[in-house]
């Protein structure tokens, strides 16, 4: 209808609707941008040199961070478990609980926070730039879809290497842990280790790795998403790398209270 | 480039061998953790607890070995217990071993009470007196409710108590 002679009263409202339908309008591109990916990844022109360059650079270069982040939450952790069990003279669970912290929450978490910082921002600087400088719009014109050249190889390497970095860290972690807890807290080695391996669930691990191979396709999508979502020259690629991290993170966060809450209840 | 990437290749390698170092490690320790040097005792429980390989042998607080190998003897069902003590410790050959829990929530250790013969247990001989580990959950579970039937003059203190009280 016409809407020219609005009340200075609604202007509130007005502000409120558009920054519902920008919302709305976000995540519906996001998901459409996933499910394009998704696609790509599925149909052939695969670029299999791509794929392994990308693991190479996602998953084998995010090693030193992933094992040094682990290393040290782990050692945290197992100090601060120490003292909260000694409250109730509880100390002696510590590698228990150490391990589940570590296998189901901190590894996955960790590793996904530390590859959103470095791959997501990465990603979307490099296809970022790539979209300022026209490259993709040339790729384009060479009828090379950018979703097979560029968004699905990443896609796929970030969702195969999360959870082997994942698996790498978790086991970092509890070495953090263990070496605390023998060189500091005068625990037994041994038992340990054993008590670790006694009480750990092939669940607690396997559900970890579920939830990194979800946070390994966030990572990527938010990096890809924002990258070629990129305005605006080098200011736009700085942008974009920024909200690529941002919302990464975020999203991040978010799938695992609902993945944790989804295998909880089970 | 090419240089940087060498460098971080290298700490990659360095962070999966670590990795692999650790699993390596903790799935032998799964097996069995005495070293070699010191002698071997055993000794024969009614009842184990948590008690596991690698825990801990103590003599006034003061650890002298670790717990080496647990079966069951087939035939008495007794706990086999094989300890690998400190060598430089001799002890007197009525020496009782007990089973302590470390807390409440914890694993188990093995304390072990000196006696005062004059002869010391060899290596390979076994500690005669032993004491096995306490099931306190048990216990806990006996003092919450108790066998009521069999006990009919003792008459707990719980109810009589209440009619002092006020």
């Amino acid at each position: 209808m016409d809407a020219a002679p609005l009340p200075a009263a609604l202007t509130p409202f007005r502000a409120v609707g558009r920054a519902v339908l920008g919302l709305l309008i976000q995540v519906g591109s996001v998901v459409l941008f996933a499910a394009r990916g998704v696609l790509a990844m599925l149909k052939p022109p695969w670029f299999f040199g791509q794929f392994v360059r990308q693991l190479q650079t996602i998953g084998y270069f995010s090693l030193p961070v992933v094992g040094l982040t682990a290393v040290f939450t782990g050692a945290a952790l197992a100090l601060n478990i120490y003292t909260g069990g000694g409250r109730f003279n509880a100390e002696q669970i510590m590698p228990q609980i150490v391990a589940l912290g570590i296998t189901r929450e901190l590894g996955p978490v960790l590793a996904a926070l530390m590859l959103a910082g470095r791959v997501s921002a990465a990603i979307a600087a490099e296809i970022g730039a790539m979209r300022a400088t026209e490259q993709i719009d040339a790729m384009q014109t060479l009828s090379t879809d950018p979703f097979h050249y560029l968004i699905a190889p990443r896609l796929a390497a970030a969702l195969v290497t999360l959870p082997l970095l994942t698996m790498t860290a978790d086991i970092i972690g509890v070495a953090g842990g263990w070496f605390v807890a023998t060189k500091a807290l005068a625990f037994n080695p041994t038992v340990y280790v054993r008590n670790t391996w006694d009480f750990l669930q092939s669940w607690d691990v396997v559900s970890g790795l579920i939830k990194a191979a979800v946070f390994g396709f966030i990572v990527a999508l938010m990096g890809c998403y924002h990258g070629l979502n990129a305005t605006g020259g080098a200011r736009g690629v700085g942008r974009a790398t920024t909200h690529a991290v941002v919302s990464a993170a975020i999203l991040i966060f978010a799938a695992d209270y609902l993945l944790t809450s989804l295998f909880t209840h089970r | 480039m090419a240089k940087q990437q060498w460098a971080e290749a290298g700490v990659g390698a360095a962070v999966l061998a670590a990795a692999a170092a650790f699993l390596i490690y903790s799935l032998s320790a799964g097996g069995s953790g005495g070293r070699a040097g010191g002698y071997d005792v055993s000794a024969k429980f009614g009842q184990v607890g948590s008690l596991a390989p690698g825990a801990g042998v103590r003599v006034a607080g003061v650890q002298i070995g670790t717990v080496t190998k647990i079966t069951l003897d087939p035939k008495t069902f007794f706990a086999v217990v094989r300890f690998d003590l400190d060598p430089k410790v001799k002890l007197p050959s009525d020496s009782t071993a007990k089973i302590t829990s470390d807390g409440l929530l914890g694993g188990a250790h093995v304390v072990i009470e000196p006696g005062s013969a004059a002869d010391d247990i060899k290596s390979g001989g076994e500690i005669e007196n032993t004491q096995g580990a306490v099931d306190l959950f048990g216990l806990i579970g006996q003092v919450l409710r108790p066998p009521a039937p069999a006990a009919g003059d003792a008459a707990p203190a719980a109810p009589a108590s209440p009619a002092k009280a006020p």
